[in-house]
């Protein structure tokens, strides 16, 4: 597990380093939305639109279950992967919540498909999502 | 100047399937690997993918209706091909399941184009190709147009010099099936189920421009992935039998002289005899007798506690590496697994000597699919493995039966180049064994029915019983002395 406590850092990292410093609410909502926009790209082609949905919704569950104080953003959000959604309901959270919910949410969805496909596997697919530095093979990993 | 084209075989990656397909795998070759559920279509695609798919030659890997890719991502991790590093390097996955739920194959078909064009693979894998099918016939238009789309997608697919497979559920061959005809290839595979054993079977029912092998071909599925079982290959020219005869010492001097000076190098000898006559100690024997002359031997075990039968010279010669030992106790074996087993162990130790102890336990472990064959299975073990050279000895249970001389419980005497039959006897209150040499092809031998007892250094033989009569019946009488004749 200590491989993906690293993929846990860097996936705050990466959020962090996309928000900016000094983020403000629209920001940080952005960042999350957009990183979840690049996971949907990187895996919708492999497992399908409803496999990234199937995803998403069983990571907010488990974020729920895990953070009962996340439990009530969950509410708000019913059915389907909507990440305007999502955004909205971010926007009406404090930044420091917003960010706690974003880096909670993208880590459980890492963390859940890593138990279903493999660390390395897993790593191989979302690598380009953590690592936009490289984004010259990252964008030919998300043409569809 | 005309010269013909060539086409290039790819190595499938799958041990022993290049044989089974005459070769390999022709390239830009459009497949079909159709089976029932649960029969290993996906594994073998994943296998040849794996093995096939470089940066070069990258493969595309469509999923359509069948098992979500999730899953299969999930499950074919589980075997030692599956490689994370070449996904989205040099194979990718597409999944296609909202084209085909739409029900409209052009649209499919140019979903399939698009990818083709955009990555330019050199493998393309459907998977499942059936829902496709099924997809379309869904529609409200009954006329759905799969040949069409199958001819298109086949010379499409050629065309941009991609080698092809479609994967679907088919459980009838006899259907009449467009794809079965545009198809360049058809990999047939099945699950053999009587009683409770199952036996996965292969057959290439079509290959276009391909020696293959005909017939069913047994497989398994292991953690390597999948291992097909091809047929020995026979030499189809044998050597001619040397003159004068080079023969190999038995062990046991008496009966190197009733064999005639020795077993004919390369032939295979059967020793039939009850339960407890010594048939394992004599095949013992024999493999000792060869290590003492620096051969190699190699022995295929197949009862049920191998170690509990073994005896102690035979440990240490297995102990030593001078005998290989060929103990699978698989369930379920075809007699090509076995004989693949015992090529590989002799090739290993360039083996001069091999015993089978004993086509009765062989029979056993045979799975109950191939005892109907057993005599084609053994003729064809026996033929596998003289061809190489080698000798061999095979043991056979043989149930006391003094009404009649039999040989072999199987009919299989014919098989072999020589046998030796060994036989218990009762005179004067006690079980005496007689052996007696009865067939060595091309070669005089003792019609003797010779006394032999066991003990620590092996079988003796002593002499003849010549005052008794009738030994073959188990119940010899003492020869009456004719008066008349005096």
């Amino acid at each position: 597990m200590s491989t993906l406590r690293e993929e846990g850092r860097q996936i705050v990292a990466s959020l962090a380093h996309r928000a900016g410093s000094n983020a403000d609410r629209a920001s940080i909502a952005q960042a999350i939305v957009s990183t979840l926009q690049e996971m949907d790209a990187a895996l919708m082609p492999i497992i399908g639109q409803q496999g990234v949905v199937a995803l998403y919704r069983r990571s907010l569950h488990l974020c729920a279950s895990t953070h009962p104080r996340l439990a009530g953003t969950y509410d708000g959000l019913q059915a389907g992967m909507d990440l305007n959604a999502l955004k909205s309901v971010l926007l009406e959270q404090s930044e420091a919540d917003a960010l706690f919910f974003g880096e909670a949410l993208l880590t459980t969805f890492y963390g859940l498909l890593t138990t279903l496909i493999g660390p390395s596997l897993t790593a191989r697919l979302l690598r380009g999502v953590w690592e936009p530095s490289l984004s010259d093979t990252s964008s030919q990993e998300h043409s569809p | 100047m005309s010269t013909k084209v060539t086409i290039n075989r790819l190595a499938t990656g799958v041990p022993g399937l290049d044989e089974v397909l005459g070769g390999g795998l022709p390239e830009f070759s459009f497949n079909l690997i159709a089976g029932p559920p649960g029969c290993g279509k996906t594994t073998l695609a994943h296998q040849m993918m794996f093995a096939l798919a470089t940066p070069e030659r990258p493969a595309l890997f469509f999923t359509v209706l069948g098992e979500p890719p999730l899953k299969m991502l999930r499950y074919q991790q589980q075997f030692d091909f599956f490689d994370s590093d070449a996904i989205n390097q040099s194979i990718r996955y597409i999944n296609l399941a909202d084209d085909t739920l739409a029900g409209d194959l052009d649209e499919v078909l140019r979903r399939i184009v698009s990818e083709v064009e955009t990555h330019s693979p050199g493998l393309v894998f459907v998977d499942s190709f059936r829902s496709v099918v099924l997809a379309s016939q869904t529609q409200n238009n009954p006329n759905n147009n799969l040949p069409q789309f199958v001819q298109q997608l086949g010379m499409l697919m050629t065309t941009w010099q991609a080698t092809t497979f479609l994967i679907g559920e088919y459980f009838s061959e006899t259907d009449a099936n467009p794809i079965f005809t545009v198809a360049d290839g058809l990999i047939w595979l099945r699950q053999s189920v009587q009683r409770n054993s199952m036996v996965r079977k292969m057959e290439i029912m079509k290959m276009r421009g391909q020696p293959t092998l005909p017939g069913l071909h047994t497989f398994r599925i292991a953690a390597s992935g999948i291992k097909v079982f091809a047929p020995a290959p026979l030499n189809p020219v044998e050597a001619p039998l040397e003159f004068p005869i080079r023969r190999l010492q038995t062990g046991v001097p008496q009966l190197d002289d009733m064999l005639g000076g020795g077993l004919p190098r390369g032939y295979s000898l059967l020793v039939a005899g009850p339960s407890g006559s010594g048939k394992s100690i004599l095949a013992a024997t024999f493999l000792a007798e060869g290590a003492r002359n620096g051969e190699t031997g190699v022995i295929a075990v197949f009862e049920q506690r191998p170690n509990h039968s073994q005896n102690a010279t035979l440990t240490g010669l297995i102990q030593s590496g001078q005998v290989g030992l060929v103990d699978s106790r698989a369930p379920d074996l075809s007699i090509d697994e076995i004989v693949q087993l015992l090529l590989s162990e002799i090739t290993r130790l360039g083996a001069t000597r091999v015993v089978i102890d004993s086509l009765s336990g062989f029979e056993l472990a045979l799975a109950p699919t191939f005892r109907e064959d057993f005599r084609e299975s053994l003729s064809r073990m026996v033929t596998a493995l003289t061809s190489l050279g080698v000798s061999v000895l095979l043991t056979s249970e043989l149930e006391d039966r003094y009404t009649d001389l039999r040989f072999s419980p199987y009919g299989t005497a014919f098989l072999t180049d020589a046998i030796i039959v060994q036989r218990y006897i009762e005179v004067q209150s006690r079980l005496l064994r007689i052996m007696a040499v009865v067939k060595v092809r091309a070669s005089a031998h003792s019609d003797e029915l010779r006394l032999y007892s066991i003990d620590d250094n092996g079988l003796q033989i002593g002499g003849r019983l010549p005052d008794q009569e009738g030994l073959l019946g188990g119940r010899p009488t003492r020869r009456r002395v004719d008066h008349d004749d005096a």
